[in-house]
């Protein structure tokens, strides 16, 4: 079943040559490029962009709470009078630290897996694929919110709790890349002249297999952003007064039907952007760089 | 070995597996585990008590054969809130859940059929690429905020549907299949199939959200394959109209891979139950999990997402039996 | 482990998987409705909006409640219990002529010492069983309360002995004086059950089971979905007009306040106070701003926490903004822990104020910069958490790191009476009365226990024990007296850094605008005589 999963979600196999090229012309790609490097940018700048520094990492100021949008508070504030804005950019801090944690972190598991199993085949295979479905058979979201429950809410116990139900992904693409280069003339090449196995995986068959992983793991950005948010929308994830999008709509929640709609308005539309440009990205890139009748 | 048998096996193994990823974070992953397990409302003794059913001080293998016995016997756990056995919990509150996630399967595939042939066939057009934005929407927008746009203005704002819950309090009937929208229509009164429907628009509504975005890119992206074939082309050749080009003879190759779909499809209907249940207060599993995270009930957290899990799993490994069955090939790979 | 029972494995998980999904709702109470047997359709055709006809009534409880036994309840339940049980008397609203109303006892009175308190009770009262109320019944009501020593058990300390007279009369005696009248209104553990229903356990009241006198029969009880009650038709003081009413867990505020504004709901509280306001002026709800005897304090664990640390929390907490900016600007800060409104209280106690230099000092001196102290609060009780981020930055300037902990209410509870040395550092806890007396504040949250109750920050200190100690056996002989010992102990209690006294909380509610006769008493804290209600 997880094979079909991965099949239709990861079908196709993309062609590095062109790509590039391909990308620039399509406008939609741009557009959600820019976007993400918008994000990240005021994710970096942000204690330099807002002069509510101190609110965006918590500090209240009770006299101005739940202020509407005006010309001092471009979005208003919370319910303990924090500038939202300010909070959005530090909450981006958090959104893309996770997002970048978990997916890395998942990449290098994933790869160890994925290019052991591929390259040596056999039970050494069959017993790491079968471990990798057994992480895949859960729904998405439910492994990691048992994790995240055991471990306690926290920022770090997020990245951790997402990165055990993710690097499975990972793991299956690099092994399906590491099948097909293993037969490669080079590879057999190596080998044949006696190149140690670690050397032949590490300087051989992973540089040449990590393309269409890259590519994926920049798509999976987005639903890595959208199951945090969950994760801490039930408590799960960043405390407070941590800056995070899932925790200002929870926050934000109480005030929406009082009329006070820009704290859980704003952050979720915060993360529905991020989240589709990440998407976009996704669905561009595979759209320039599949080939036309499946694989 | 014949596919059938197989595939049962893989997915015995897989249910196996699933038991055991949840028993190695239930028991080694917190620094007590008895505390955790005891719950709040232990004492000292309690938790030694605790300690001592769940063997804790016995080997790691030992503790995971009875824990593989206890789930045998249908046995998990006691909740600390309810003070009740969990299955009885879960039993109760699952077919909400369940009503919740099948429609909303089945009004993604509904819509999300259609949208996506459409965008194939015009493929690259502007018609395509705005239903492409908005397949991408759906499946980037947080369900919980969803659901929340979907209470302010069409409940709080405009009043057309009711804010949660699953029935008005002054409405009843028997329950024998606990899905509501079967039951009203057994007890042969369109005002409750009415209040019924009502209470299930926006639910259903936010949790089709992501399946139907999924359903939207997919038979858009297969469906562009089965055009590029060669029959395809051969039939338009022929003179067979686009609309029969697109409808019979492609969308009925496309299927046969859709229909694998559905089991995502529902699995991510049950991820967002977990996130949206509460918010519509619900009283399905997703929300009994969301309140167990409150109550620190722990054995709760993990049965509750173990029972979640193997339905899953059985039910793709129904969708491939059945997968196997409309097409052959499948069970050569 | 071999094949057999894996395949046993496998079948008991299939079976589990399938009972879920295909026969999973035969004995459903998804709703947490009882459907009444056979009855296969919709009871009223009722109003499309409201979810509520003319003689129902739907409570939107913020807080579960898990022990409806009324000899040992000691949370919300009193919501429940209030409706279901009665008491010998009825503590009534500040303001009347009356300190009390006669409830199950038409009259009473007390020896010259206040030692010996008769009882007469009310004529033709029944039980929801049938039976008639007689003395025996209410000693053997106060006698469990007595043996099972659990809850509010405290309220009987005094007493000595319970007799039945004759039928209709009950003489208790104490050891010391005291105002047992006023015991008897207290909102738990002063309830009459039936003489049978006495020899009863607590399991068999949480199955269900009631034995109460109270205008209302229990007839469901669900602790995490909806409990229900029916008008009791034999009530000696006339059947109600709302014939049945729906107590339903709504531990979310924003869907309790969604309820109440569609009116699918018609009485909740608990809500963020600034939905109050928004609420004011609204179709189909009414705000009810009532007096108030609730309030609100942050207990600090004695058992974790040094005298300087106290002293460093107790200076760093932000009262006036707590006082001007939170709780909708409608509380006052509180003057100790005895409420303005309840005597004993007093408005002239030296108090501390925020000084976050005074505070750093301190912590500097006991070297507790980068501590991380953990505050234990109310799930989804907003105010709660706006204090715990204002209080928090205070506590970062002078480097202590506030862990905000929000659970429910006996999850954090049950937390805080396990295992003081490994609990929370500070528990904040809204406190309404008991029974209304100064002592209820001061006996029950700060007195020592062998076992933690609800002093939940472990405070142990003699003098102060014996100062409230005193003060109560003279509480009915020498009120002035008593009043001063009361007001010269919650002064120890401040001096002491016992716990950080927050607010006088003003207790809001909201109710359906087209209810009528709700008139809320701050003795019973969220309690709607659902008898005394009306529609329409």
């Amino acid at each position: 079943m997880t094979a079909v999963l991965s099949g239709f979600t990861r079908r196709g196999t993309p062609h590095p040559g062109g790509t590039v090229w391909r990308f620039r012309r399509n406008k939609l790609g741009l557009a959600a490029l820019s976007i993400i490097t918008f994000y990240i940018v005021v994710a970096v700048l942000a204690p330099v962009i807002t002069p509510f520094a101190d609110q965006g990492r918590g500090t209240p100021d009770l006299p101005n709470r739940l202020m509407a949008p005006n010309s001092t508070n471009w979005l208003g504030t919370d319910d303990v009078g924090r500038d939202v804005i300010a909070r959005l950019l530090f909450g981006a801090r958090t959104a893309l630290l996770i997002a970048f944690g978990v997916v890395s972190v998942s990449v290098v598991i994933g790869v160890v897996i994925g290019a052991t199993a591929g390259y040596f085949g056999r039970w050494i295979d069959e017993t790491l694929m079968r471990i990798t479905d057994m992480f895949l058979a859960f729904p998405p979201l439910l492994l990691a919110v048992i994790v995240a429950a055991s471990l306690g809410p926290s920022t770090r116990n997020t990245i951790i709790a997402i990165t055990v139900s993710w690097w499975p992904w990972y793991a299956r693409q690099i092994r399906a890349q590491v099948l097909s280069l293993r037969e490669r003339p080079y590879v057999k090449a190596a080998q044949a002249l006696g190149v140690p196995n670690h050397r032949v995986i590490g300087q051989h068959i992973i540089p040449n297999a990590m393309t269409p992983v890259w590519v994926q793991a920049t798509a999976d950005l987005g639903a890595v952003i959208l199951v945090a948010a969950g994760l801490s929308f039930v408590g799960l994830g960043t405390r407070p007064p941590g800056a995070d999008w899932g925790l200002m709509i929870e926050e934000g929640r109480s005030f929406v039907l009082a009329g006070q709609w820009w704290i859980a308005g704003s952050a979720g539309a915060a993360v529905t952007i991020l989240a589709l440009a990440f998407n976009l990205i996704g669905d561009v890139v595979h759209e320039v760089t599949s080939t036309k009748a499946g694989d | 070995m014949p596919y059938l048998v197989r595939r049962f096996l893989t997915s015995l193994l897989v249910i196996l597996g699933v038991i055991t990823i949840t028993f190695v974070v239930a028991r080694l992953v917190p620094s007590d585990p008895a505390a955790l397990y005891a719950g709040p409302r232990a004492r000292p003794a309690q938790v030694e008590q605790v300690r001592q059913d769940l063997k804790l001080d016995a080997p790691i293998v030992e503790q995971y054969v009875s824990y593989l016995g206890e789930l045998s016997r249908g046995d998990l756990g006691i909740s600390f809130a309810t003070r009740q056995p969990i299955l009885d919990d879960v039993v109760d509150r699952f077919p909400a859940t369940l009503e919740l996630a099948l429609l909303a399967t089945l009004l993604s595939m509904v819509i999300g059929i259609p949208l996506g042939v459409r965008a194939a066939a015009r493929q690259n057009k502007a018609s395509d690429t705005s239903l492409r934005l908005l397949a991408v929407t759906g499946v980037s927008i947080p369900v919980f905020w969803a659901a929340l746009l979907l209470q302010l203005f069409f409940a709080s704002r405009l009043g057309w549907f009711p804010l949660s819950g699953r029935l008005p309090s002054d409405v009843s009937f028997n329950e024998p299949t606990g899905f509501f929208l079967i039951d009203s229509i057994l007890s042969a009164s369109p005002s409750n199939v009415w209040a019924v429907l009502r209470h299930l628009a926006m639910p259903v509504t936010v949790m089709a959200l992501f399946p139907l975005g999924l359903t939207t890119r997919l038979i858009r992206s297969s469906m562009i394959d089965v055009l590029a074939e060669p029959y395809s082309e051969a039939a338009r050749l022929a003179g067979v109209p686009e609309r029969t080009v697109l409808y019979r003879l492609a969308l009925k190759n496309a299927l046969a891979p859709a229909l694998t779909i559905l089991g995502l499809t529902f699995a991510f209907s049950v991820s967002s139950a977990f996130l949206v249940e509460a918010v519509f207060g619900w009283p399905g599993i997703g929300s009994y999990l969301t309140s167990a995270i409150q109550r620190l009930d722990f054995p709760v957290i993990t049965a509750g997402a173990l029972v979640i899990t193997v339905v899953y799993v059985v039910v793709n490994l129904l969708l491939d039996l059945l997968h196997a069955k409309i097409d052959p090939r499948v069970q050569l790979s | 482990m071999k094949f057999g029972s894996l395949r046993r494995l496998l079948i008991a998980l299939l079976t589990i998987a399938l009972v879920a999904t295909a026969c999973g709702g035969s004995d459903s109470a998804a709703t947490g409705e009882s459907t009444e047997e056979g009855s296969g359709s919709e009871t009223t055709d009722g109003s499309e909006e409201g979810g509520s006809s003319d003689d129902s009534f739907v409570y939107a409880m913020p807080f579960g409640i898990f022990d409806i036994d009324p000899s040992s309840a000691f949370g919300t339940e009193n919501i429940l219990l209030q409706n279901v049980y009665e008491t010998l008397t009825v503590f009534n609203p500040p303001g009347s002529a009356d300190l009390l109303s006669p409830g199950l006892a038409e009259s009473w009175e007390s020896n010259e010492d206040s030692t010996v308190w008769t009882f007469n009770l009310r004529e033709g009262v029944t039980f929801h069983d049938g039976s008639d109320m007689t003395a025996e019944d209410v000693v053997a009501s106060i006698n469990r309360t007595i043996e099972l020593d659990l809850g509010a058990a405290f309220i009987f300390f005094p007493v000595v002995d319970v007799v039945a007279v004759d039928d209709m009369t009950v003489e208790i005696s104490l050891e010391f004086p005291a105002p047992l009248d006023l015991a008897m209104s207290s909102n738990y553990g002063a309830y009459i059950i039936s003489a049978e229903a006495a020899g009863e356990t607590s399991e068999w009241f949480n199955e269900g089971n009631a034995a109460g006198t109270g205008p209302y029969r229990l007839t469901s009880f669900d602790p995490t979905g909806s409990t229900t009650l029916t008008a009791f038709d034999g009530y000696w003081d006339g059947a109600a007009d709302i014939t049945n009413v729906e107590l339903r867990l709504i531990e979310d505020p924003v869907l309790a306040e969604q309820l109440v504004r569609s009116g699918d709901a018609d009485f909740t509280y608990n809500l963020p106070f600034d939905s109050y306001n928004a609420l004011d002026g609204q179709d189909g709800v009414a705000v009810t701003r009532g007096q108030s005897m609730t309030n609100l304090f942050g207990a600090l664990n004695h058992e974790r926490l040094s005298p300087e640390m106290r002293e460093a929390l107790v200076l760093s907490f932000p009262y006036d903004d707590v006082e001007t900016s939170l709780f909708g600007g409608e509380g006052t800060r509180a003057q100790g822990i005895v409420p303005q409104t309840v005597f004993g209280s007093s408005d002239s106690l030296d108090l501390p104020e925020t000084d976050l230099e005074a505070a750093a000092a301190l912590v500097a001196a006991a070297g507790a910069e980068g501590t991380e102290l953990t505050y234990s609060y109310d799930a989804g009780t907003i105010e709660q958490e706006q204090i715990g981020t204002v209080w928090q930055a205070n506590l970062a300037e002078i480097g202590i790191d506030l862990v905000l902990d929000p659970l429910t209410f006996d999850a954090r509870l049950e937390l805080a009476q396990s295992d003081p040395a490994n609990a929370q550092d500070i528990f904040t806890l809204f406190w309404f009365p008991t029974f209304v007396t100064p002592n209820d504040f001061l006996f029950t949250l700060f007195a020592s226990e062998e076992e933690p109750f609800f002093n939940l920050g472990y405070y142990a200190n003699p003098d102060f024990d014996d100062l409230i100690f005193e003060a109560d056996a003279i509480t009915a002989t020498d009120l002035d007296g008593a009043i001063e010992l009361f007001q010269e102990a919650q002064q120890l209690l401040i001096d002491d850094n016992a716990a950080v006294f927050m607010l006088d909380v003003p207790e809001i509610s909201v109710i359906a605008d087209d209810i009528n006769g709700f008139e809320p008493n701050p003795a019973y804290a969220n309690v709607v005589q659902f008898h005394d209600l009306s529609r329409g």
